[in-house]
């Protein structure tokens, strides 16, 4: 294995997003604050008690995992993708870097990303005086699972794109509306029965309800399947991520 | 052992034929030109040398060191200068050699050292922390050349090296090439100038349509007062060629 040149492109792909800092580490900061300060204080004092916990309390895990899955995903597709665009991505296609090391550069770099902005918007957490922790355990569990995922998911749009506008349609159609779906701001129990059922299909919906479980320990749906349905997509994600790599697929001519 | 050894390759574009079922070998410390007309196959070739792209057909070999088989030790004896800027154009200078000195495996010792060396080489002293967006065409030539060196590789690919570069700093280019090759580098050498091909290279294969339609010594194609262009046009109307 060649760690070195690993270890080289993980330090490379996380100085490309210190480079433009403001947008993708102050701006989800920016957002989790105004979502903490809106949802939590001005909308939430007027909120009823939810399982027996403040609405700020509530919410704040789907805030924080709406940021770790924008920005681990947003860290690979968008640099893979630009990569390509650029043609840049040759610089690694030459040098003697396995596909596996491709691979777990970019995923890396996307987990770091992830977790950085999590942490970010838990110290904003802090500072509202918001943040739990239950389990700290589960809950870099929850987060590191959760990042691969979408790093894994952004690496297979950053292929698939042929512009711009595709590297954004995922994000459009079914990862905001899922998550949004998916219990960040309501309780499963303010739905009607039959919508119940429908949001415990949203793989979503257990990203959520897990971190939640580890930061407040509530929970709304079997955090068994919740761990299933992670394990399951990190290695449908990176055995496709794996297989088209090794291809070539839209990587190599 | 020859720097580079083609067997029977082949490459394909679905039905259509990029390059097809040529042989060639460069031994080491030759300064070899590899020219043709555009289309020909000379980037495909380098591509597939190189890792770029892939291929079925054939074998290419560096140094004894199967592309495919065994790339990892193939590509640490490659170094590439590519025809198109491939470089991350926000990045400044002294990160994209220390980055690539990584990507090679390099400690970070000999790539701080191997940086400077670099930067001094190619006179990049006082655009060193600069953008590579924010550099003059010449200087990103040079910065090409230098990120193609930074490993010190057995074989440097330049694929026209010198196209948009002014004549004070092809001449400079020139004397680095020829410096470098007599110190036992092999290049394999692509361009549109063919006065400098004449200039530089040993030894000429011309590939047209795929196809490698002449290949031998510089003095086989500079013979009885004729010189490369003619008979480079003479050879490429002869495969049916336009020009």
């Amino acid at each position: 294995m060649n760690l070195i040149g690993l270890q080289t492109f993980i330090q490379r792909e996380i100085q490309r997003f210190l480079r433009v800092a403001i947008q993708t580490l102050v701006s989800p900061w920016i957002s989790a604050l105004l979502y903490i300060f809106i949802f939590g204080y001005v909308v939430g004092q007027r909120i009823d008690l939810i399982a027996g916990v403040t609405y700020i309390d509530f919410v704040l895990p789907g805030i924080l995992m709406l940021n770790l899955i924008n920005s681990a995903f947003g860290q690979t597709s968008s640099s893979l993708y630009f990569q390509r665009f650029a043609r840049h991505i040759e610089e690694v296609l030459v040098a003697p870097l396995s596909y596996l090391e491709m691979i777990l550069g970019y995923v890396i770099a996307g987990v770091v990303r992830g977790l950085v902005v999590g942490f970010g918007v838990f110290m904003i957490a802090v500072v509202f005086s918001a943040a739990n922790m239950e389990h700290v355990g589960l809950f870099l569990l929850y987060s590191i699972g959760v990042s691969l995922i979408f790093s894994f998911l952004g690496l297979l749009i950053g292929l698939w794109a042929d512009s711009f506008e595709q590297l954004t349609i995922l994000n459009t159609f079914i990862i905001t509306p899922l998550t949004f779906l998916g219990g960040v701001f309501n309780s499963i129990h303010m739905l009607p029965e039959k919508a119940q059922l429908i949001m415990k299909l949203n793989p979503f919906f257990y990203f959520v309800d897990g971190l939640r479980y580890s930061m407040i320990g509530l929970h709304e749906g079997s955090l068994f399947v919740g761990a299933v349905i992670m394990v399951i997509l990190v290695l449908a994600f990176g055995g496709l991520t794996w297989y088209l790599f090794s291809t070539g697929w839209r990587l190599r001519g | 052992m020859n720097a580079l050894e083609i067997t029977n390759f082949t490459k394909r574009y679905g039905k259509t034929v990029a390059v097809d079922s040529i042989s060639l070998s460069v031994k080491p410390g030759e300064f070899f030109g590899f020219l043709g007309p555009n289309g020909a196959g000379k980037s495909t070739t380098i591509h597939c040398i190189t890792g770029i792209a892939r291929f079925t057909e054939g074998t290419i070999s560096v140094f004894g060191h199967d592309v495919n088989q065994d790339y990892r030790e193939a590509r640490k004896k490659i170094g590439l200068s590519p025809q198109e800027f491939n470089i991350d154009i926000f990045a400044p200078i002294r990160k994209i050699l220390w980055y690539v000195g990584g990507f090679y495996g390099m400690s970070r010792e000999e790539r701080k050292k191997r940086t400077e060396e670099m930067i001094k080489v190619f006179e990049l002293e006082k655009h060193a922390e600069k953008q590579f967006r924010q550099l003059s065409g010449g200087l990103k030539r040079r910065v090409m050349l230098a990120r193609a060196m930074m490993h010190d590789p057995q074989l440097l690919i330049l694929d026209e090296p010198t196209a948009g570069v002014d004549v004070e700093l092809r001449h400079e280019l020139w004397d680095y090439l020829r410096k470098i090759n007599e110190a036992g580098k092999t290049i394999l050498f692509t361009s549109h100038y063919l006065e400098e091909v004449e200039r530089l290279c040993n030894r000429i294969a011309i590939i047209y349509e795929g196809k490698i339609v002449a290949v031998g010594d510089k003095s086989e194609f500079v013979k009885e007062g004729s010189n490369l262009e003619k008979k480079y046009l003479e050879l490429t109307r002869k495969s049916g060629g336009k020009s």
